[in-house]
């Protein structure tokens, strides 16, 4: 690992409500929620004057209502999210080509050899962001330090429109009383293990006896151990430069609780198509299609099921979610469900054998060149004619580009 | 916004390059001149390009889309202010 890096984390501010504001000026300096289009649906995002209010995502809109009632909600539009991130990303690849988009709204640059072109990183961070409200008129934080770990918690530091620097001789200062919990990877279960421990600072984290730490959580431990300190060693990833991909998969929460197997079907028809449909575009087969069920009181599963050979066709992944939905006794209503492959192949395409194995292969080739010249389900199976598709606002956590961006419920 | 999804006359700025200004566009019998652009995007269906203008007649916010296989003009959507 190159010693002395130097990485930005750009994490745009409250991106899906900035760009309604600036799409909408009326909407500017006002509470506004971005919500889905669908019946149930959740806050995605929020303006700043929204959450001044306590209005947090992940919240359902009559909470939120009860926490601002002047909020206005509007129903986000991910096209307009997807082409601004693209855009944003262009100007962040002007100053590195390396760039890890880490989310639609975020990504690391590591600028350490583009130091010499425009000075300093610094300079690097204030061009991005001018650029970035200039043309869209939206702000971000910018963090800089010697590692992905520290350069985001940097960027939280200050917000929105903040720049903040982490330099490598203040490390040590900086995590000594920082709470664990504000480290990404962090989360509320693991803050509770480390709390059990008596951890709760980064400095109390750092200084804990590694082997203790690795008894308990294995080889995770010791990276607790390096993220105590401030340490990260993780590259900035391209994404041409990226570990193939091990999944492809969608899921999406349904607009009521459905019990009816029919409406059940009718969903994972759709939904292996999706899977199907963008396997077949990044030529990839699976092996073992998995299907998620999530039901009214939130207990989730998920079960698989191996075939003998590899398949991209959305029939055929249909057929193997509906084999394993018939060994399931559905107990509740459900309220998600998904679709994926795993155990993947990739640009191993070659003619089927037999003659039914090309005839699908050739109707769903055929499928996909109308769709791809027309619009997504203009053919589909019959059943799904009329269905709707597309109400729901993309997660923050969606990636714009490239066969990752999967599981988008 | 009020989703309209009409066809609609456009006079519009085509400037060597890329950029489209639309200038004014018609809307049941009535002119409406564009005081500002807000947003663009672009967008694909299918193997079509659509361009997106979030604009205001200086009352009302309109969305107008030109899809560009077609050179077709859309009023997307209206949000009264």
């Amino acid at each position: 690992m190159e010693q002395n890096r130097i990485i930005l984390h750009i994490d745009m501010n409250a991106f899906f409500a900035s760009v309604e504001q600036q799409s909408n000026p009326a909407l500017s300096g006002k509470p506004v929620a971005v919500i889905g289009a669908a019946k149930r649906t959740i806050i995605t995002t929020c303006s700043y004057e929204a959450r001044a209010f306590g209005v947090k995502t992940g919240m359902n809109s009559w909470e939120a209502r009860q926490k601002c009632p002047q909020l206005i909600f509007v129903v986000g539009n991910n096209r307009k999210y997807s082409y601004t991130s693209k855009q944003i990303i262009a100007i962040m690849r002007q100053y590195t080509p390396q760039v890890e988009v880490f989310s639609i709204d975020e990504a690391f640059l590591d600028v350490t050899a583009s130091l010499s072109l425009f000075g300093s990183a610094e300079k690097i961070a204030h061009l991005i962001k001018l650029q970035i409200r200039e043309r869209f008129g939206l702000t971000c934080s910018v963090g800089i330090a010697p590692n992905k770990l520290l350069a985001k918690l940097a960027s939280d530091m200050q917000k929105p429109d903040g720049l903040t620097i982490i330099e490598p001789e203040k490390v040590a200062q900086v995590m000594e009383r920082l709470p664990i919990q504000a480290l990404c990877g962090i989360g509320a279960k693991m803050q509770q293990h480390l709390t059990k421990f008596g951890i709760k600072t980064c400095g109390e984290l750092g200084r804990f006896p590694v082997e203790t730490l690795r008894k308990h959580f294995g080889v995770t431990g010791e990276r607790l151990h390096f993220m105590g300190l401030g340490v990260d060693d993780s590259p900035v990833v391209p994404e041409d430069e990226a570990e193939e991909v091990k999944s492809v998969g969608h899921s999406t929460t349904l607009d009521r609780d459905i019990t009816d197997r029919s409406e059940i079907l009718l969903q994972l028809l759709q939904l292996s198509e999706m899977v199907g449909r963008r396997a077949r575009k990044y030529q990839v087969t699976g092996r073992t299609v998995t299907l998620t069920v999530r039901y009214a009181d939130f207990t989730t599963f998920s079960k698989q099921q191996s075939r003998g050979d590899y398949t991209n066709n959305s029939e055929e992944i249909y057929r193997a979610a509906v084999k394993i939905l018939d060994t399931l006794d559905l107990t509740q209503p459900v309220r998600l469900l998904g679709v994926k492959i795993t155990n993947l192949r990739h640009h191993t395409e070659q003619l089927p054998l037999f003659a039914e194995e090309r005839k699908k292969a050739l109707v769903a080739s055929a499928m996909d060149d109308v769709n791809n010249k027309f619009g997504d389900f203009a053919v589909t199976f019959g059943s799904l004619i009329g269905k709707e598709k597309g109400a729901k606002v993309i997660s923050p956590a969606w990636r714009p580009e490239g066969v990752r961006n999967v599981d988008a419920d | 916004m009020q989703p309209v999804a009409e066809s609609i006359r456009v006079a519009a700025i085509f400037t060597p390059g890329t950029q489209i200004k639309p200038v004014w566009f018609e809307w049941r019998c009535r002119k409406h001149a564009i005081a500002a652009t807000s947003y663009f995007w672009k967008d694909s269906l299918g193997a079509a390009t659509r361009l997106h203008f979030a604009v205001s007649d200086g009352s009302n916010l309109f969305e107008l889309m030109f899809d560009t296989s077609d050179q077709s003009w859309t009023l997307v959507g209206v949000e009264a202010q």
